[in-house]
């Protein structure tokens, strides 16, 4: 039982983190922002890039903040026998133990599923892999822009057919840390009601499937391969994102014939509603190009906000597309409580994102991203209940360092 | 049996993220009953992509694939006696997804500021674009402007050509499945603490927020005042010569960042003399605009003459990062795939088999498994006796 009482449905969880970088620290994220505790163990002689690269300080290196508040650092030195027997002791006395290092690698240090299920039989091992733990392509390797594009995603983001730009190259970490929370919640889930742990295999390219299925099974049923298509969409017209004075852009989704009509209203012109080019949905799709010239027209002339709030007015989804000044600022995600303040590992207030949620009993989120090796003494003192004579025999010998 | 065997869920979701949150949990066994309206069904089965085979509402390839295991009845929960029928429902079931917008909870008789109250063991699960609490210019929201709201699209693509649009995420529901992946996490979290305490919780998930999250590693450190913000649609990237370069046929993607990646490149290509010109670490040194410039002319010329797939699996051999841009196509025919088996054929009763997408994740105890092909619509509209006369015996 962990020692963190910070309410939540996962309270009480224990969650083992053998991660690097930003999607297996994803996964902790989540878990702990549902109130379990979770520790990343890290070793010295190989940081987390996240808090080494191009960074003065290791303790407030802005990556490493990003992805892991509320968990805690514990010290292992893994190129040990007894720092692996350290990890296995820790296994015990968790329900999930997360991976995404290189495939293999976790096998060769001496902690792959079968020994570390030899620890503990009920532990839920979550592995994460670009291509998954096992299959022919299993032993490749890639950044999360090659998730995007190996699984089907880049190719329909583009704004001419056959010249795919893809995704922002951000996209993918945190939506394959997302799946696998997912999968090793429902795991953890089975633990629960059976006992029984088991090995989560998830694969970063299928997560990116995972997200166009519906493209995916227009070629499942009909053979047809989709493409990207700028912003259209084949239900909705116009469909796009529009200019507006001062370089801004404004998202507009129209729906059905009542939201056709007031879009035309909106824009001072009802005669396009006799306009025999636009007079149906099938040719309003047809005569696109025609739409969104006059739709420019009309959009280049207003700002954001009295494009936003005449659409809005009518019932017509309308949204300005957010800079990173936009974001940041956004009222209304600062009003959720999303943007908040944790405490950081010398005191001083840090703003950073809460969990995408709210949910009646949640956890409390205080702490930003530990220090390397902040609880060492609560995890090899409280959680393996080492004396204090051991644990300092184990400093000096260089084992949790 | 699978992991979620024996909860069951009642599905009041009309919309993709809904839809695709209950599949998730149908998939490992949940029971999942969707109320749909009599007559139409969800909006769904209006959507395509289309079968050739069938007749509406059983032809909508969409409502195939998020509704598979669920179980189908027709209610009008809209209606008086639809409205009764629901609330004795609600006393018999574990969770609740729903997808309508804010205050439709209220106008069918769940208002969650009530739900402690009524339904003290529910877990209740609302999925809206903004959240529970709805600022007047966000009433309306599709998929395409939420992504919008969430600085994904003001920074697509990465290096844009800014004369033209920021474009929209992949396909037409990217913001929809992600927001139902939150969705299932929470409600299933919220089950396993219902497993001890018998307690239900209200879950109020916003699509803007799941979406933001996933650039957690950029916005947190942009509001935490770590990482320039600023008006540029480059502001979430990356300087370096990565990017999408057409092949013999279809497309490829290089990514170099490392010294090690350059000097794969190096073996790589015929023609290196270009490459004499530039520092051995200028990936992370030296990234100019000029270099990237030309080193992306080269890679170009280079790529252009190879294929994509056998590209690929040269440049992993040297540490060279390059990977095909995949389509439909090369998914289904992909090896790695076949071996995963990733996609499930399913017999669908009126569009016949298929090779479904199925899920990214492989557990070796309670694998998610399709067992059922999505319902036609009422097909189990007896099963709502069924669940109301089990509590009265």
């Amino acid at each position: 039982m962990s020692s963190q009482q910070r309410g939540g449905p996962l309270q009480g969880v224990r969650v083992l983190e053998l991660t690097k970088v930003w999607a297996g620290p994803a996964v902790g994220k989540l878990f702990a922002y549902l109130g379990a505790e979770v520790i990343r163990i890290e070793s010295e002689g190989s940081l987390d890039v996240t808090r080494t690269f191009g960074v003065d300080d290791i303790n407030n290196a802005p990556g490493w903040q990003s992805v892991n508040p509320q968990k805690l650092s514990a010290q292992v030195n893994m190129k040990s026998e007894e720092g692996i027997e350290l990890i296995l002791d820790l296994a015990a006395r968790s329900d999930i133990l997360v991976e995404n290092m290189r495939p293999g690698a976790i096998g060769r240090l001496g902690l792959g599923y079968e020994r570390v299920r030899e620890a503990n039989p009920g532990i839920v091992f979550v592995s994460m892999g670009m291509w998954g733990a096992e299959g022919p392509l299993s032993y490749q390797t890639g950044y999360a822009p090659c998730f995007a594009a190996l699984g089907g995603v880049s190719a329909l983001v583009g704004h001419e057919p056959g010249a795919p730009a893809g995704m922002n190259l951000r996209y993918a970490d945190s939506t394959f840390g997302a799946a696998a929370a997912y999968a090793a919640m429902v795991a953890l889930f089975h633990k629960r009601r059976t006992g029984v742990g088991q090995f989560v295999d998830v694969s970063a390219v299928e997560c990116m499937t995972s997200m166009i299925g519906d493209s995916i099974m227009d070629y499942a049923l009909n053979g047809v391969v989709q493409d990207c298509d700028g912003n259209r969409h084949p239900e909705l017209v116009p469909h796009g994102v529009y200019p507006v004075r001062g370089d801004e852009w404004v998202s507009i989704a129209v729906r059905g014939e009542e939201q056709w009509a007031e879009l035309a209203r909106s824009m001072g012109q009802p005669e396009l509603l006799e306009d025999p080019r636009f007079s149906t949905f099938a040719l309003r799709k047809e005569n696109e190009s025609a739409l969104d010239e006059l739709l420019v027209a009309w959009t280049s002339e207003l700002s954001a906000m009295e494009l936003v709030s005449i659409l809005q007015r009518r019932g017509i989804a309308a949204a300005k597309s957010l800079s990173s000044i936009d974001l940041v600022a956004d009222p209304h995600l600062w009003m959720r409580g999303f943007y908040r303040d944790v405490v950081d590992h010398e005191g001083r207030a840090k703003t950073t994102l809460g969990p995408s949620w709210e949910m009646t009993r949640g956890a409390d989120l205080h702490d930003a991203a530990p220090a390397l090796g902040q609880h060492n003494d609560y995890v090899f003192g409280e959680v393996l209940g080492l004396s204090e004579e051991e644990r300092k025999r184990l400093a000096e010998a260089g084992i949790t360092r | 049996m699978s992991a979620l065997s024996g909860i069951r869920v009642l599905e009041l979701a009309e919309n993709v993220a809904g839809e695709y949150c209950g599949k998730l949990l149908a998939d490992f066994g949940a029971q999942v009953v969707k109320l749909e309206k009599p007559g139409c069904g969800s909006p769904t089965r209006r959507l395509g992509p289309f079968a050739p085979a069938g007749e509406d509402p059983e032809r909508s390839g969409l409502f195939a694939y998020l509704n598979t295991n669920k179980h189908s009845v027709e209610l009008d929960v809209e209606s008086e006696a639809g409205q009764a029928a629901l609330a004795q429902l609600l006393g018999k079931v574990d969770a609740v997804i729903d997808d309508h917008n804010v205050g439709w909870l209220a106008s069918v008789g769940l208002d969650p500021a009530k739900l402690e109250a009524l339904y003290p063991a529910l877990v209740l699960c609302s999925i809206t674009p903004f959240g529970g609490e709805l600022p007047e210019d966000r009433k309306h929201a599709e998929d395409l402007t939420v992504f919008h709201s969430s600085g994904w699209g003001y920074h697509t693509p990465t290096s844009p050509d800014t004369s033209l649009p920021p474009l929209n995420a992949a396909g037409r529901f990217l913001p929809s499945y992600e927001a139902a992946m939150d969705a299932a996490l929470c409600v299933v979290a919220a089950l396993y603490e219902r497993d001890e305490k018998q307690l239900g919780r209200f879950i109020d998930i916003s699509t803007q927020q799941v979406m933001t999250s996933r650039c957690d590693y950029v916005v947190a450190q942009m509001v935490a005042g770590d990482m320039p913000i600023s008006t540029e649609r480059n502001a979430y990237d990356l300087a370096g010569p990565a990017g999408i370069f057409p092949c013999r046929e279809g497309y490829a993607y290089i990514w170099m960042s490392t010294p090690g990646h350059w000097a794969g490149l190096r073996e790589m290509l015929d023609d290196t003399a270009w490459m004499d010109e530039f520092p051995e670490n200028w990936l992370e040194r030296g990234c100019t605009p000029e270099r990237v410039a030309l080193c992306r002319e080269h890679v170009a010329r280079w790529l252009a003459t190879q294929d994509k797939h056998e590209v690929a699996a040269a440049a992993q051999k040297l540490g060279l990062v390059v990977v095909a841009v995949n389509n439909g196509r090369d998914l289904q025919a992909s090896e790695q795939y076949q071996y995963r088996g990733y996609f499930a054929e399913v017999d669908h009763p009126v569009q016949g088999k298929a090779l479904y997408p199925t899920v990214p994740y492989q557990l070796s105890e309670t694998p998610a498994r399709i067992e059922r092909p999505a319902p036609l619509l009422g097909e189990h509209s007896d099963t709502v006796s069924d669940i109301l006369e089990e509590g009265a015996a």
